[in-house]
């Protein structure tokens, strides 16, 4: 699909965001400002046990308050199917028969405001027999330990990954992922040099400005929700399931979205919020509060224990990684980040041997799904750390054993896989200039620079359809999400760029899919590339239709008519399209509509989509006496393509960079024993604009080698991935000490190199949280 | 965060009706100022209160002034009013600047420093500030005005000596004589700060000697704390207080009932004690 990189009148321009005024005044409408005539509001009851069966819920009092519409438990669900998922069917819409985690819902009251429904809880007496709960990998995965789900599951149809469903067998495995490719024990057993290690990525939160909102309606024509979801025609489907209506009769409308980062990916509280309504018999209003938002979804902790080995040459010989991911009580979409661990867990490397395990375990614990990155970051603080590991064993400079060993570009590294379609190779020595490699640095300071591929922009099914008005403005629908990522933006850029139209003409229409058609989803950074390019190919559609009505118009052949900017011409004859369009019809208005529908064909046969690439070199300075380490410069390259708007672009690889050093600084979410104990921001920190860095390098390379439109590929995510390891490494360049664990917390860095002063070993990744060792130290 | 449970507001007119309210509602009742913490409380539904009596419409309690030697700040005077005040820039910038670096923009423009003391939040700033440099409070209730230093008004964690009648209407500050040297310091990874250290000294000798010196450690501890001993380690020749600050540093961890939390263990505080002493000190004698 690429083409050599003409003149672009609006795309590849920083054109200001079409939504930024209506955001920045509060204008802009979001999934809470929504009211219906006659709305109720719910609220909900949680479990306060890890594990427990659920013996009586006695709820007659609640209803008896006044302002109480109706009290919604897991055995008042008759007429519903109460399971969904779209990966695995096993998440109740309530708790049925026993809770699997503190915080999981198990009653809802609907009110006639949120206070009512908030105060009737308490009139609310559930009876509980506490079980056994497992609260780590190691406790779920030990012999004879507690099962969360004892039945089996059938796949979802959007599980999104080829591979049997493993949940429900007996064990608490929830999925498995298994990548092998040459032979690895041998080439261990040969290598020159082998580095080895244990690493543990934490549990984090997204922390979306807006929580968790969803309002639903139900009545005679189906159910409506109008809801803060990334994947509206994958909650569709759930909802519909739950509903056992024809998905025509289920309509998600999407409003902006205050930020998703994978965590409202998927189907969350819209089959609870729809079952309240229908219960209730009104429209229902459920909004979630930030701590109720981090006990919905966060990212799957990992721990990973992974080898690596080179040979006689100084080139990667074999990995091998076993990914323990703790997925959490529910599924959610778990399955599919452990299968993209185990894709992402070897790095874009040319390595003629892997094996990778991953197994993303149930525990009982606030359930686990998408997170930016998805699996990459869990993974990659492993990998991209023994990467620098290895090339010291063998006295060699980082960069220079990256450069030495990284994926060409058109290079197939990963098995029957899409060749490398970016430039690593030149981007990592973009990231070195950026950062000055090879100046020298005072003590106490170091560098460090990474990079990640990662499988992206999941199943390519998407469609879009763009209408060209009578006065030739147009209207573009879309089904992808605008998150504040900018997609909207982009989509206009390049309606006006193909219909030639300025950038105000253009109207995008969000996500309804009652209206907008079908896109499969907002996420895996595939909207640009994907709905881009059926954007892009909708246009064409409309442009080829109006170019026949022209011919049409002027009496002429269709090869007589030629194309310019905005309108065709014809000898000495030029109509624009409200031209054309207007003597087509013989109104001054009328419509053409453009449409198009992509699916895995063509270019787009071979997954993935696109890499998606990482690659950033960091500087940071470390305080040795409190242990404080700050990020002081930052290098980051987005190989995207071709940027249709380069500052959204660079926007996002900044959010991601700095989402990612929130986890690699300071982001933790804690588990005291089977208690969240820091879901509040007053305990859960993430970044402040203070804590960005004080130098900061943002760059684009656009080689136009994607299969999205002009040659684009999807950014946003990528460079997440490799902020954690390069902070550790540039910590160990600044130090001599080695983390494989992050948040690098001031109290951690500061045992570390305590340890270290010692003579003490202090770098297993600890499985135990620190807050709860200490406490029994203590 | 949780919806507000029903209460109502009440308004007096008169520190006197304010006492009366507090006494007729009792355990059901809270004084409610800039409510930056009291509402947080209730919003995670961890405090629960009927009554909330506002006293920021009694006349007369958000005055700042300096007057026969102390630097008055009424009852309900916020953060940002203390941080701009022209008065506390002048007289002592030193607890201005203090101001400026209190949690956040919007709690600084609502929260009240009496506020503040009155929740005894363990990680409150001002409270360690303050006992180092020996303010005090006027309290009024039913009884009669009392006054109390920061330690009788303190004695634990979110606990106040305070009757349930008692209204904090001023904190007195004693303005610095000239050679005073102080320094307030603090360590932060969350919404709250680790450590905050206080360090005052009355300096001779152009900052040669020093004759006393107080210290003060806060949010490592459940309130803040000072050690007489520690002080006397911070007293004589400076360059041999120099080197008694390690020791000092450990005296007063030890008093300090360090505590183990998500901020921390109690080793790593006892540690940022001994770091943040030293800074401290060197924050006093700039220039060096």
């Amino acid at each position: 699909m690429s083409e050599k990189k003409r003149e672009f009148y609006v795309v590849n321009h920083s054109v200001p965001r079409g939504d930024g005024v209506a955001k920045v005044t509060g204008q802009a409408k979001y999934a809470s400002d929504v009211v219906l005539p006659g709305m109720a509001y719910a609220k909900l009851l949680r479990s306060p046990y890890a594990h427990a069966r659920i013996l009586s819920i006695k709820v007659g009092e609640a209803e008896a308050q006044p302002g109480v519409f109706a009290v919604l438990t897991g055995d008042r669900l008759e007429g519903l199917n109460p399971y969904y998922g779209h990966a695995v069917k096993d998440h109740p819409v309530l708790a049925m028969g026993k809770v699997r985690y503190v915080g999981e819902p198990v009653v809802a009251v609907v009110a006639v405001d949120e206070r009512t429904a908030f105060q009737a809880l308490d009139h609310i007496t559930v009876q509980y027999e506490e079980m056994p709960a497992v609260l780590s990998v190691e406790q779920a995965l030990a012999k004879g330990a507690p099962i969360l789900h004892e039945r089996t599951f059938a796949a979802g149809g959007f599980r999104g990954f080829e591979a049997d469903v493993s949940a429900g067998r007996g064990t608490n495995i929830c999925q498995e992922a298994h990548v092998t490719w040459g032979d690895a024990d041998k080439a261990f057993a040969e290598a020159a040099a082998v580095v080895e290690g244990e690493y543990y990525y934490p549990m984090a939160y997204a922390y979306a400005m807006e929580p968790y909102v969803c309002v639903a309606e139900v009545n005679e024509s189906g159910v409506t929700c109008y809801s803060s979801c990334q994947h509206p025609f994958i909650v569709r489907h759930d909802v519909a399931g739950v509903f056992n209506l024809p998905v025509s009769k289920v309509r998600l409308v999407v409003p902006f979205v205050g930020g998703g980062y994978g965590s409202k990916s998927y189907t969350k509280i819209e089959p609870l919020t729809a079952a309240c309504a229908w219960k209730a018999r009104r429209p229902v209003k459920l909004q979630l509060s930030v701590e109720e938002a981090v006990l919905t979804t966060r990212s799957d902790d990992a721990l990973v224990r992974e080898r690596t080995a080179v040979d006689a040459q100084g080139k990667l010989l074999a990995r091998q990684a076993t990914i323990y991911l703790n997925t959490g009580a529910y599924a959610e979409n778990s399955p599919l980040v452990c299968e993209k661990a185990a894709n992402r867990a070897a790095g874009p490397y040319r390595i003629p041997n892997a094996r990778i395990d991953c197994y993303g375990v149930y525990t009982n614990t606030a359930p686990a799904s998408s997170f930016r990155g998805f699996g990459s970051a869990q993974v990659t603080l492993a990998a991209e750390s023994q990467i620098d590991e290895i090339a010291e064993k063998i006295g060699q400079d980082p960069l220079a054993f990256r450069l030495a060993n990284v994926a060409e570009r058109g290079e197939v590294f990963f098995p029957k896989s899409r060749p490398l379609d970016g430039d690593l190779k030149s981007d990592l020595k973009k990231v070195a200039d950026l950062l000055g490699w090879d100046k020298p640095l005072p003590k106490g300071k170091g560098r460090a620079v990474g990079c990640t591929a990662s499988d992206a922009g999941a199943y390519p099914v998407t469609s879009a359809a763009v209408r060209v008005h009578g006065d030739g403005s147009v209207s573009v629908l879309t089904g992808s999400t605008e998150l504040g990522q900018g997609s909207h933006t982009i989509v206009a850029q390049i309606a006006a760029e193909e219909i030639g139209v300025p950038f105000e003409k253009v109207r995008v229409v969000g996500s309804d899919t009652a209206i907008t058609p079908f896109d499969r989803s907002t996420g895996a950074s595939r909207t640009t590339t994907l709905m881009g390019r059926a954007v892009l190919e909708a246009c064409q559609d409309a442009v080829s239709q109006m170019r026949a009505m022209a011919a049409d118009v002027l009496r002429c052949p269709v090869e007589e008519v030629t194309l310019m900017r905005g309108g065709v011409q014809r000898g000495a004859d030029r109509l624009d399209w409200s031209q054309v369009l207007a003597r087509y019809f013989g109104l001054p208005d009328g419509e053409v509509l453009g449409r198009a529908y992509l699916r895995k064909a063509g270019d787009l046969s071979q997954l993935p989509v696109f890499w998606e690439l990482g690659c950033l070199g960091v500087q940071v300075s470390v305080d040795e006496e409190t242990g404080r380490v700050h990020l002081e410069k930052l290098a980051v390259v987005g190989d995207v393509g071709l940027a249709i708007n380069p500052a959204l672009a660079e926007g996002q690889d900044l959010g991601a960079a700095t989402m990612g050093m929130g986890i690699g600084l300071y982001e933790e979410l804690i588990y005291d024993g089977e208690q969240l104990v820091n879901n509040s921001l007053l305990d859960y920190r993430v970044p402040r604009f203070s804590d960005l860095p004080e130098e900061l390098h943002l760059a684009l390379t656009e080689n136009q080698d994607g299969v999205g439109p002009y040659g684009a590929k999807g950014g946003g995510e990528g460079s997440l991935n490799p902020i954690s390891s390069a902070l550790v490494n540039a910590l160990y360049r600044a130090t001599g000490v080695r983390l494989r664990r992050v948040p690098l917390l001031p109290e951690r860095v500061w045992r570390a190199l305590r340890d270290a002063r010692h003579g003490r070993e202090s770098c297993p990744a600890p499985t135990k949280q620190d807050a709860k060792s200490r406490r029994e130290a203590g | 965060m949780m919806p507000l449970r029903r209460f109502r507001i009440h308004q007096p007119g008169t520190i006197a009706e304010a006492a009366e309210m507090l006494a007729h509602f009792g355990e059901s009742g809270r004084l409610y100022a800039g409510g930056t913490e009291l509402l947080l409380a209730m919003k995670h539904d961890v405090l629960r209160f009927e009554h909330l009596v506002d006293v920021k419409t009694v006349p007369g309690l958000a005055g700042i002034e300096a007057n026969g030697g102390w630097l008055r700040i009424g009852g309900v005077a916020t953060h940002r009013s203390i941080e701009i005040s022209p008065v506390v820039r002048q007289r002592l910038p030193l607890f201005a600047e203090m101001e400026a670096k209190v949690a956040n923009g919007r709690v600084r423009a609502t929260g009240t420093l009496a506020g503040n003391l009155c929740f005894a939040e363990p990680h409150s700033d001002p409270a360690t500030l303050l006992l180092a440099l020996e303010a005090r409070v006027r309290v009024e209730g039913r009884s009669g005005p009392r006054t109390l230093t920061i330690q009788e008004l303190i004695p634990g964690a979110y606990q106040t000596s305070l009757a349930s009648d008692e209204i904090l209407t001023a904190v007195e500050i004693p303005l610095p004589k000239n050679g005073q040297r102080a320094s307030y310091l603090k360590f932060q990874v969350h919404e709250r700060p680790t450590l905050g250290l206080a360090l005052v000294m009355e300096t001779q000798d152009r900052g040669q000697a020093i004759a006393t010196a107080r210290v003060a450690v806060g949010c490592v501890c459940p309130f803040p704390r000072r050690s007489r001993q520690a002080e006397s380690l911070l007293v004589g020749d400076r360059p041999q207080v120099e080197r008694n600050l390690s020791q000092a540093a450990e005296v007063l961890a030890d008093e300090a009932d360090l505590i183990d939390d998500l901020e921390g263990g109690a080793d790593y505080k006892r540690h940022l004690i001994s770091v943040f002493l030293k800074r401290a000190f060197a924050c006093a004698f700039p220039g060096r």
